[in-house]
C-alpha cells in the first residue's frame, strides 16, 4: 500500500523524460557509459597498466650535413618483423633479412620492396656480392641462395643457428653460427657445405664474420674471441682483438679498415691492414650490435635503445647521433650516399599516435590509452554516483528534518549550512585530501562533505510549504508519528526535487572527481580520467600528443553534459511552473 | 523586524562563521599535521632552528593555547612565516590574490557582458534552434572540466598556432616594482587573453541558463502583458520591461561567484602557471607549509562570507519584498 506511491513518484520522472528530446539523449548517452564502466574488462584492447612492446622493421635513414646537424630519420615501417642484418653490393644497392624468413631489396633511386623468401626461420646474416647475388643464413640451419629473383635453400650439415654469413670470392662464403660452426660454402658445380675445425672448439657462439683485405676470414664472437680462417691452406687460428667482450659485429672496409663492435659500448678498431686493433672508448654502455666503415675511416655503429653513434675519420672521436630513442637496432648498412639503421626487436611503444593497435594511442609508458579511458569511466561513474548519494542521502535528511521540526533544530542545522557556504570547495577538497592520504573514501568525503549544504537548504524550503498542507495536517490529526509524517507523507513529495540535486550532483562529483586527479590527489593506483590527463601534464608530451588529451576531457564533457540534460528535464517535473512556459 | 536589525544580525552571523570556520580549520590542520615542523627537517633545518619555529607558533604549548595564540594571530592579521617561502604569509597571500582575483574579475566581467544579453535573447527565441544551441553549448562549457578546455586552448592557440603565450603572467625576465605596474602593460594583456577566456567559457553557462529561465518567467507576468498592450516594440520590451526585472537572480550569482573566485580554479592556475590564490594554496599543502596553507583558506573562506554577506544587503535593497527573517 506503501510501496505503490513510493514506486510511481520514482517514475513518473521516468516517463515524463521520455517526453524531451535531450533528456532521451541523455540517458541514452549515460547508459552507454554505465555500461561501458560495467563491461570495461571486456570493452579494453589491452591491459590499462601493462606497457606494450612492439615488433617493426624500422628503418633509419642519415641525413643532413654537419652545418644543419644530422637527425637519423624513421622511414615507414617495412613490415612487422625485426630486420636483423643488412649488406650492400658495393654500388649502392642493399639487402635486408629479418625475423620469419622476411627480406627486402633496396635499390638505388626505387627504395626498399620486400621480396619472398622460401622459409619462415628467423635470418640472422646476409652477404650480397657485387654481382647481386647474395647468401643469407639463419635459424636450425637455414642457407638461401639468391641468385636473380629466386632464393634458393641450400641444405645444411646441421640445424645449427647460424648467425652470419660473408663472401669468400665469387663461388664460395664463409658462414659462422651459435654453436661455434665455421662453415665454408662452395657453390660450384653445385652447392656443398665444408665443416671446419674451430681452433678452440668449445662451442663459444660466433656473431659476425668479414672478409679482410689480404682475402682471408675473420670471425668474432662471445667473450672477444677472434678467429682468422685462411683459405689458402684451410686453417683457422685464434686471434687477439684485445678486448673479452662479446662482440656483436664485424666490418672490414675494401682497404683494410676494420671495425668490430660488442655489448657495453664495446669498439675495437684497425686503421689499415697492417694496424694492430685498438679498443676505443665510447661514452655509450649500451649494446652494440652492428658496425659499418669507410675506406676514408668515416664510421657508424648502432646498438639497443635507439643508439647510434658515429665518427668522421679515423682518429677521432665518436659522437652520438641524433635518433629516436625507443627502437633497438640490429644492422647498419651504408649503401652508397645513403646510411641505414635497421632494426627492431621489441621496444616500448611510447607516445604512438592512434593506429589499429592503439585506438587512442599510447602514453610516455606505452600504454594502451583506449583502454585507459574505458577502464577510467569506472572511478568517474562510482565517485559521481557514490558521492552524489551521499551528499543527496545528508541534504535530504538535513532539510527533512529542519523543515519539518522548525525551532532550535532548525535554527542549529541551517546555521551550520551557513557556515558551510563559507568554505571554498576546491580548496577545501584539496586540504583534505593532502591532510590524509588519498584514498576512494577520502574523495568521496572530499567531494560530498561541502556539497550537501545546497541539497539541505532546498528541500528544507520545500518542506516549509509542505507541511502546511492538509494532508499533512490529516495525518497527524489521525495519530501518524512524526517519523512517519516526515519519511511517507511528506518524502515522497520532495522525491522529485530529490532526484534533480541528484542528478545536478552526480555531475558536479565526477568533475570533482576529475579535478582531484588532475591535481594528483586521486584515488591512487587506480586509473582515472582526471589521472590520464595528470600523467599528460606531468609528462609534458601532452603539447604534442594530442591523442593523450582529447579523450578523457571528451568523456567526462560527455558524461557530466548527458547528466545535465537528464536534470534538466526533472527540473520541469519538480517544478511545474518551468512545464507551463515551455 | 526592521531592515537594518536584519542587517545587524546578518553581519554577527558573518562574523560567527568565520570564526567558527577557522577553529575547524585550525583542528582539522592539527588533526591532520600533528607535527607541521616534520617538513622543515627534511630542508635541512637543524634541531635548534626546529625548536624555534615551534615555539614562534607556539607548538610546544597546550592545544587550548595554540588555538587562543592562532586566533590572537589571526585577527590581527599576522599568519605567520611560511615555510617555504621563508617571507611573511601575509605579503605572499596578498599578492597571490591580487593575481587571482584580476584573472577571476576579468574572466567574470566577460562571461556576464556576454552571457547576460545572450541569455535574454535566447529566452525571446525561445524553442527555436538558436535557442537549443544557446543551451547546449552553456551547458557543454558548464560540464567540460576547464583543465582540460585550458590544456586544448593552450595546444591551440599555444602550440598550433602560436600566437599567444601559455604560462605565467608576463614574459620573463621582467621587472615591476608594484602590482598595478605589473598588470598594466601590454605584456601583461597577451598572457591575460587564454586563461581569461577559458574561465569566461566556464562561467558563461550560468548567467546565460539563469538569465533566460528567469526571462520565460518574467514574460507571464502582467505588466508585460501591459507594456505589449500599449504597443511598444518587442526588442523594448525585452530589454526595458523584461530584462531589468530578470536581472536580480543573475546580480545574486554574480555575487556568489566572485565570492568564491578568491578561491580561484586552482585548476586554471595550474595548467596556465598562473600564480594565484589556488596554485599557492595546492603548492603550499603539497610542501607541508601549514602556516601558507591555513592562512589562505582563511582569506578565501573569509572573501566568501563577505560577498554571501554583501548579496544578502544587496537582495534586500533591490527587491523590496524580501521578508527580513
Amino acid at each position: 500500500m506503501i510501496l505503490p506511491s513510493y514506486f510511481k513518484s520514482a517514475l513518473a520522472p521516468l516517463r515524463f523524460m521520455l517526453m524531451d528530446r535531450l533528456a532521451v539523449i541523455g540517458l541514452a548517452v549515460l547508459s552507454l557509459i554505465v555500461a561501458m564502466a560495467l563491461a570495461a574488462p571486456l570493452l579494453s584492447t589491452h591491459d590499462p597498466r601493462a606497457v606494450n612492446e612492439v615488433e617493426d622493421a624500422s628503418v633509419l635513414v642519415r641525413s643532413g650535413d654537419a652545418e644543419t646537424g644530422i637527425v637519423w630519420r624513421l622511414e615507414n615501417s617495412l613490415g612487422d618483423v625485426a630486420i636483423q642484418a643488412a649488406d650492400d653490393d658495393g654500388t649502392g644497392n642493399g639487402i635486408a633479412v629479418g625475423r620469419e624468413g622476411t627480406a627486402y631489396r633496396y635499390t638505388v633511386g626505387e627504395g626498399w620492396s620486400g621480396i619472398e623468401t622460401p622459409v619462415d626461420a628467423d635470418l640472422n646474416g646476409v652477404a650480397m656480392a657485387a654481382d647481386g647475388k647474395a647468401l643469407a643464413v639463419g635459424s636450425g640451419g637455414t642457407i638461401l641462395h639468391l641468385d636473380g629473383e629466386e632464393w634458393q635453400a641450400i641444405e645444411a650439415p646441421a640445424p645449427a643457428d647460424l648467425n652470419a654469413v660473408a663472401w669468400l670470392d665469387a663461388g664460395s662464403a664463409l658462414i659462422v653460427g651459435s654453436g661455434e660452426e665455421i662453415w665454408r660454402l662452395d657453390l660450384s658445380p653445385s652447392p656443398q657445405v665444408t665443416e671446419i675445425d674451430s681452433p678452440v672448439g668449445r662451442g663459444f657462439p660466433l656473431y659476425a664474420v668479414a672478409r679482410d683485405a689480404d682475402g682471408t676470414m675473420l670471425a668474432v664472437g662471445d667473450r672477444g674471441l677472434a678467429i682468422r680462417y685462411d683459405p689458402a691452406d684451410g686453417s683457422a687460428a685464434m686471434e687477439r682483438l684485445g678486448t673479452s667482450r662479446q662482440l656483436n659485429g664485424l666490418h672490414i672496409s675494401p682497404s683494410g679498415n676494420a671495425l668490430a663492435v660488442g655489448e657495453r659500448g664495446t669498439v675495437v678498431s684497425r686503421a689499415g691492414p697492417e694496424a694492430r686493433w685498438s679498443e676505443e672508448t665510447v661514452a655509450e654502455m649500451r649494446a652494440l650490435r652492428s658496425g659499418w666503415v669507410g675506406d676514408d675511416g668515416a664510421a657508424f655503429a648502432v646498438g639497443r635503445n635507439g643508439t647510434i653513434i658515429e665518427r668522421a675519420a679515423d682518429g677521432e672521436a665518436w659522437q652520438p647521433a641524433s635518433s629516436e630513442s625507443e627502437r633497438h637496432f640490429r644492422a647498419v648498412m651504408a649503401a652508397g650516399e645513403n646510411v641505414f639503421a635497421l632494426g627492431s626487436d621489441r621496444f616500448v611503444n611510447r607516445l604512438a599516435a592512434p593506429s589499429a593497435d592503439h585506438w587512442f594511442g599510447t602514453d610516455h609508458l606505452g600504454r594502451d590509452l583506449y583502454s585507459q579511458n574505458v577502464h577510467g569511466s569506472r572511478i568517474a561513474l562510482l565517485v559521481g554516483f557514490l558521492g552524489a548519494l551521499l551528499v543527496v542521502l545528508i541534504g535530504t535528511n538535513v532539510g527533512l528534518i529542519a523543515g519539518y521540526f522548525r525551532g532550535r533544530t532548525e535554527t542549529v542545522l541551517m546555521r551550520t549550512v551557513d557556515v558551510m557556504y563559507g568554505i571554498p570547495f576546491e580548496p577545501f577538497a584539496l586540504i583534505l585530501v593532502l591532510l590524509f592520504e588519498p584514498s576512494l573514501t577520502i574523495v568521496i568525503l572530499a567531494v560530498s562533505l561541502l556539497t550537501w549544504r545546497t541539497v539541505a537548504r532546498l528541500i528544507r524550503s520545500q518542506v516549509l510549504s509542505l507541511r502546511e498542507r492538509p494532508f499533512v495536517k490529516a495525518a497527524r490529526v489521525a495519530g501518524a508519528s512524526d517519523l512517519r509524517i516526515m519519511y511517507l507523507h511528506i518524502f515522497p513529495n520532495v522525491m522529485p526535487l530529490v532526484f534533480l540535486e541528484l542528478a545536478i550532483i552526480v555531475g558536479v562529483s565526477i568533475i570533482a572527481e576529475a579535478t582531484l586527479s588532475f591535481l594528483g590527489l586521486g584515488p591512487p593506483q587506480s586509473i582515472s580520467w582526471g589521472g590520464i590527463l595528470h600523467n599528460a601534464r606531468l609528462s609534458g608530451a601532452w603539447r604534442t600528443a594530442w591523442w593523450w588529451n582529447l579523450p578523457p576531457g571528451f568523456f567526462i564533457m560527455t558524461t557530466v553534459l548527458s547528466v545535465f540534460f537528464i536534470s534538466r528535464s526533472l527540473e520541469l517535473i519538480a517544478n511545474p511552473r518551468l512545464r507551463a512556459r515551455q | 523586524m526592521s531592515r537594518r536589525s536584519y542587517l545587524i544580525r546578518r553581519a554577527l552571523q558573518a562574523f560567527v562563521s568565520l570564526f567558527i570556520i577557522a577553529t575547524l580549520l585550525f583542528f582539522l590542520f592539527r588533526a591532520g599535521l600533528p607535527d607541521p615542523t616534520t617538513a622543515l627537517l627534511a630542508e635541512g633545518l637543524s634541531p635548534e632552528q626546529r625548536e624555534m619555529v615551534r615555539r614562534s607558533f607556539g607548538l610546544d604549548q597546550p592545544l587550548w593555547q595554540q588555538y587562543l595564540l592562532f586566533l590572537q594571530n589571526a585577527v590581527q592579521g599576522d599568519f605567520g612565516f611560511s615555510f617555504h617561502y621563508r617571507a611573511p604569509v601575509a605579503d605572499i597571500i596578498w599578492e597571490r590574490l591580487g593575481n587571482t582575483m584580476v584573472l577571476m574579475l576579468t574572466a567574470i566581467t566577460i562571461a556576464y557582458v556576454i552571457g547576460v544579453p545572450l541569455g535574454a535573447w535566447l529566452s525571446w527565441r525561445r524553442g527555436t534552434r538558436a535557442d537549443t544551441t544557446g543551451i547546449f553549448v552553456g551547458l557543454m562549457f558548464r560540464s567540460a572540466p576547464m583543465f582540460w578546455t585550458g590544456m586544448i586552448g593552450i595546444l591551440v592557440f599555444g602550440v598550433m598556432l602560436g600566437f599567444l603565450p601559455t604560462s605565467g603572467m608576463r614574459t620573463l625576465p621582467y621587472t615591476a616594482t608594484g602590482f598595478f605596474d605589473k598588470i598594466f602593460t601590454l605584456d601583461f594583456l597577451w598572457h591575460l587573453a587564454l586563461p581569461a577566456m577559458i574561465v569566461a567559457l566556464y562561467y558563461l553557462g550560468s548567467p546565460l541558463l539563469i538569465m533566460r529561465n528567469t526571462m520565460l518567467e518574467v514574460y507571464g507576468e502582467d505588466f508585460i502583458e501591459m507594456a505589449r498592450a500599449k504597443g511598444l516594440p518587442e526588442r523594448r520590451i525585452l530589454y526595458n520591461h523584461a530584462a531589468r526585472n530578470a536581472l536580480l537572480p543573475v546580480v545574486t550569482q554574480l555575487a556568489v561567484t566572485i565570492g568564491l573566485a578568491a578561491g580561484g580554479q586552482v585548476v586554471v592556475e595550474v595548467v596556465f602557471s598562473w600564480p594565484g590564490l589556488g596554485r599557492e594554496i595546492l603548492n603550499a599543502v603539497r610542501t607541508s607549509d601549514f602556516p601558507l596553507a591555513q592562512a589562505s583558506f582563511l582569506v578565501m573562506a573569509a572573501f566568501v562570507i563577505t560577498l554571501n554577506l554583501l548579496v544578502d544587503i544587496l537582495y534586500s535593497t533591490l527587491d523590496p519584498r524580501v521578508s527580513f527573517k
